[in-house]
């Protein structure tokens, strides 16, 4: 418990520097850099592509001629801009938004009429004469494009963050169980005669729990804080329910600089021991296991489950929906997340890409 | 100032030993205003049952959520003691119990307990009686996980699962499970009500459990009921008879 303040000065200034915010800024542009958005991108504009290949055709095999031809095209200049963008994405999201976008459709320019010029002999159709016409067609066609792929992200990101708000209030209510805040309440009360101490640590525990649930959900925090955070939750609930509550962590060579969502494992292990270990009489055991795979860290925590429980109960649903929200919003496909229900246990598996906190910041803030 | 009154004697039932502590601090508190002292506490239901047999008990302070066997289930077990208890409900937080304690205008207690309001609820416990059987079923949202059985000074719990079927008798009902019966005194359509979901009337005086029932034969021709259908149950060799108006449960089930 005694280290239980690492960080928190830390934090505060980390929080402003590091979070994922070009991706929950209600204007930023898309991470380029992101597998998701990348595939989205492929997507989109192949199919748009084949939109007007359909429209100029009169038969199918014309459809595949006309995707054939576009595609020559369409390609190379997806690719280029693509690698461009993947290159410039750490100097693209200082930016402000509409510079973002003003750059963005700048070097599609570019890179389209670099290819239309330099690669025009590869196409036959684009006799000398015609090629200041065709020229100008592309790239304008590849600003369209853009410009539609970057309006589609723009108000993704819209109606995720609205979600991610939502979402917060929830977490807000459904974290703080108002079962788990009377219950602890009682509980501090009920050891503060016998054993002052331990209710001065409990309560301070629980400020620490509080602050960060009522903390912005979208910011990135050092996994070693979530950890802390978690084994003081764990704590608080077995000051409550004594020797009817185990807690095995696996924690292998985790890397100090990681950073992960801000309560994503505390509120897994608060639905395992609200739904796992206090319908048992005679407890049970929770395993948490976090390591690190290569740019991957994962997270597993299991808990028992009673062989005739009952489903999920709300609560439930709206603490594990919100996680998967927040996963989706922050790192898109990069991070994944399963739920297996077994005879007599629960089981919630997360992986997510190893974000580092970036070198200059730690130098700040320590 | 309750030199004269008798000591009215608590038991407290919570699963966290905190909580547990709490209350008794804040009834020694109470102490001076009121006299009272605590005879016992228990750390779940069965327990709880166990204890209460043999103790004389004026008051039990009832934690609603348990592992295993809630609060309002154990207050329906109660009941069978010789002299049921009053009981005080504790909760943190409940939002469909302190509803229907509402409704009922059942006292119950907010954690974290305060001296004033226990106090209260005391006082007012030593004047009333326990609190009705009908109105435990409704406080309860879903049905028991046992029934209970006073016999010889001993209250049994039968985990419902266990039970193949209930048989009204004159007095009572015959609750049967694979080793043996017990008797207990319920109504039967009651039972029928609060645990539609497992248990088919197969006759006016018998409820069988959904999940026992193995197959069906033709019965003897002894009876009332000669050439009808016989229910035979997982684990029993003794058959049922179905009544001729339930005789579709065959085509049902078979």
């Amino acid at each position: 418990m005694a280290k239980s303040t690492w960080g928190t000065l830390q934090l505060s200034t980390m929080n402003k520097g590091r979070s994922i915010k070009q991706n929950t800024m209600k204007e930023a542009l898309p991470n380029f850099r992101n597998l998701g958005i990348t595939l989205r991108i492929l997507l989109i504009s192949n199919g748009m592509a084949l939109l007007l290949a359909l429209s100029e055709a009169s038969s199918w095999i014309d459809v595949m001629q006309y995707m054939l031809q576009i595609s020559t095209l369409l390609t190379p200049i997806l690719l280029s801009a693509w690698v461009l963008l993947w290159v410039m994405q750490p100097w693209l999201a200082r930016l402000s938004y509409w510079y973002g976008v003003l750059t963005v459709n700048i070097l599609v320019a570019v890179v389209t009429l670099i290819t239309c010029f330099f690669g025009g002999e590869l196409f036959s159709q684009l006799s000398s004469d015609e090629s200041a016409f065709y020229l100008v067609r592309n790239t304008l066609l590849s600003v369209v494009v853009s410009s539609a792929l970057l309006t589609y992200f723009r108000l993704r990101t819209l109606a995720l963050s609205s979600s991610v708000h939502d979402a917060r209030l929830q977490v807000l209510r459904a974290r703080i169980r108002p079962h788990f805040l009377f219950n602890t309440i009682n509980a501090v009360l009920g050891i503060v005669r016998t054993q002052p101490k331990r209710a001065e640590t409990a309560l301070e525990d629980m400020a620490d729990l509080f602050r960060m649930a009522m903390s912005d959900a979208r910011d990135l925090v050092p996994l070693q804080k979530e950890i802390q955070l978690s084994r003081q939750y764990i704590a608080l609930e077995q000051m409550r329910m004594g020797e009817r509550l185990h807690v095995d962590w696996q924690l292998q060579d985790l890397p100090e600089d990681a950073l992960i969502p801000q309560l994503l494992l505390q509120p897994l292990l608060e639905n395992a021991v609200y739904h796992g270990i206090e319908p048992l009489h005679q407890g049970g055991k929770i395993s948490v296991t976090l390591r690190r795979n290569g740019e991957e860290l994962r997270l597993m925590v299991m808990n028992p489950r009673l062989p005739h429980g009952e489903g999920l109960h709300r609560g439930n649903k709206v603490a594990l929906q919100n996680i998967r929200e927040r996963l989706n919003l922050l790192f898109d496909a990069e991070a994944h997340y399963q739920v297996k229900i077994g005879k007599d246990f629960y089981r919630v598996e997360i992986a997510l890409p190893y974000v580092r906190v970036r070198p200059k910041l730690k130098e700040r803030s320590s | 100032m309750s030199g004269n009154e008798p000591v009215l004697r608590v038991f407290i039932v919570d699963d966290e030993p905190p909580a547990r502590t709490r209350l008794r601090d804040v009834l020694t508190d109470c102490n001076d205003q009121l006299s009272l002292q605590v005879v016992g506490e228990a750390a779940n239901g069965r327990e709880a049952l166990d204890k209460l047999v043999d103790a004389s008990v004026d008051v039990v302070l009832l934690d609603i959520r348990m592992p295993q066997m809630d609060g309002i289930e154990l207050a329906q077990h109660l009941h069978k003691l010789h002299k049921p208890p009053v009981v005080i409900f504790t909760t943190a937080y409940d939002e469909y119990a302190i509803k229907a304690f509402e409704l009922h205008a059942v006292d119950y207690l907010l954690k974290p307990i305060r001296k004033e309001r226990l106090l209260e609820s005391l006082m007012r416990a030593r004047d009333s009686g326990p609190l009705q059987n009908e109105v435990l079923h409704d406080l309860s949202p879903e049905p028991r996980k046992n029934l209970s059985s006073h016999e010889r000074g001993k209250i049994h719990l039968i985990p419902i699962e266990q039970v193949l079927y209930l048989r009204a008798e004159l007095k009572y009902i015959t609750v049967r499970t694979a080793d043996r019966e017990y008797l207990i005194e319920e109504s039967l359509s009651a039972l029928e009500k609060e645990f539609t979901s497992r248990f088919i009337r197969i006759h006016r005086n018998c409820l069988v459990s959904k999940d026992a029932i193995e197959g069906f034969v033709r019965g003897g021709e002894d009876s009332a009921e000669s050439g009808g259908w016989m229910a035979k149950l997982k684990g029993l060799e003794e058959l049922l008879a179905i009544s001729r108006r339930q005789q579709h449960i065959v085509k049902e089930f078979g």
